[in-house]
């Protein structure tokens, strides 16, 4: 839901997502006028015009990020900025299972003594250092970290 | 012989451990899970070189604790069939004799010897003898491996002494 909703405002990285579907027309090209469209030396290029030869490169690097297979984390990332309850409930429960196992706690604890109660106010604090790993259908994922991550109540 | 060999090390990290000095714990803990090691496939890890990779660290579920998998180059020794070794002798009996080479346990059988040396078992440490060479107990040998023994954590070699140049190293 959230989703859809930031796509259709269009604040949320939708200029990337064109530029990527238009790329890889423009990569063909360039590579068949110039012989040599993969690297791109000043000096050899000097008679194709350089904003295309900017362009084709955005796109090539953008089909690489997208990809994201080799454990590399998507560059473009499309998921809500939201955390989802299902996220928060297992950064909940694994910060307070490695509080409990006597983890520095990066919060002041205030006389406070229960791991999961300590968990909360760091998440409050956003002070979690955890990182969520989203796997996307195609095994690519995207790194969020927990305080980027939009926290509802 | 002796190689320089990039491998690694995957380390399991107690919440407790968390902080600043993360990163030092991890470097010692590789030192101290590492060095002295044996593995069939790699031979004996005598020494890191270099961390390359430290990676990143990896929550495990359920557990709390963090994963990570650490790259690194050491010096490693394998022995190998044919080749010659010094060592020292450790024991001495009557099938033959131990000798470490560095980490490495090797046996040479009596028949492995030349043809006129005798097991001595009155003599005090027992020994092997011949005319000109005494093997007991501390004696430094040159043999040459004909087989190993590789084991998932562990190799042993056997050796010979029954050929030219090989036998007693004198100290002079």
């Amino acid at each position: 839901m959230s989703d859809d909703e930031r796509m259709d405002t269009g604040d949320f990285e939708g200029g990337d997502y064109e530029q990527d579907y238009l790329d890889p027309d423009t990569l063909n090209y360039e590579n068949e006028d110039g012989e040599n469209g993969e690297n791109e030396e000043e000096g050899l290029n000097a008679e194709v015009d350089e904003t295309m030869i900017v362009e084709s490169n955005a796109p090539q690097d953008g089909e690489r990020q997208r990809t994201g297979k080799a454990a590399k984390p998507n560059e473009i990332r499309v998921t809500t900025p939201y955390m989802t309850k299902y996220e928060r409930a297992r950064v909940l429960g694994t910060r307070a299972l490695q509080i409990s196992m006597n983890a520095p706690v990066l919060v002041p604890v205030e006389g406070e003594t229960d791991p999961l109660e300590i968990a909360l106010k760091e998440l409050a604090a956003k002070k979690i250092p955890l990182v969520i790993r989203r796997y996307l259908p195609d095994n690519s994922f995207e790194d969020w970290k927990v305080e980027e991550l939009i926290i509802q109540e | 012989m002796f190689f320089l060999r990039e491998l690694t090390h995957t380390i399991l990290l107690h919440p407790s451990y968390f902080g600043a000095q993360l990163e030092d714990y991890l470097r010692q803990k590789l030192y101290e899970d590492v060095e002295g090691t044996c593995s069939g496939k790699h031979g004996y890890i005598i020494s890191v070189i270099t961390i390359s990779d430290i990676g990143e660290g990896k929550i495990m579920p359920s557990t709390g604790q963090a994963k990570f998998k650490t790259t690194y180059t050491a010096i490693v020794m394998k022995p190998f069939k044919g080749e010659v070794v010094d060592g020292k002798v450790v024991n001495v009996n009557k099938m033959g004799f131990f000798a470490m080479v560095g980490p490495l346990q090797v046996f040479v059988s009596c028949h492995l010897t030349h043809s006129d040396m005798k097991y001595d078992p009155n003599a005090s440490p027992p020994c092997y003898r011949s005319n000109d060479e005494i093997i007991q107990k501390d004696t430094k040998v040159r043999m040459q491996i004909v087989g190993c023994r590789v084991e998932a954590n562990d190799i042993f070699a056997i050796g010979t002494i029954k050929k030219d140049f090989l036998g007693q190293i004198r100290e002079d």
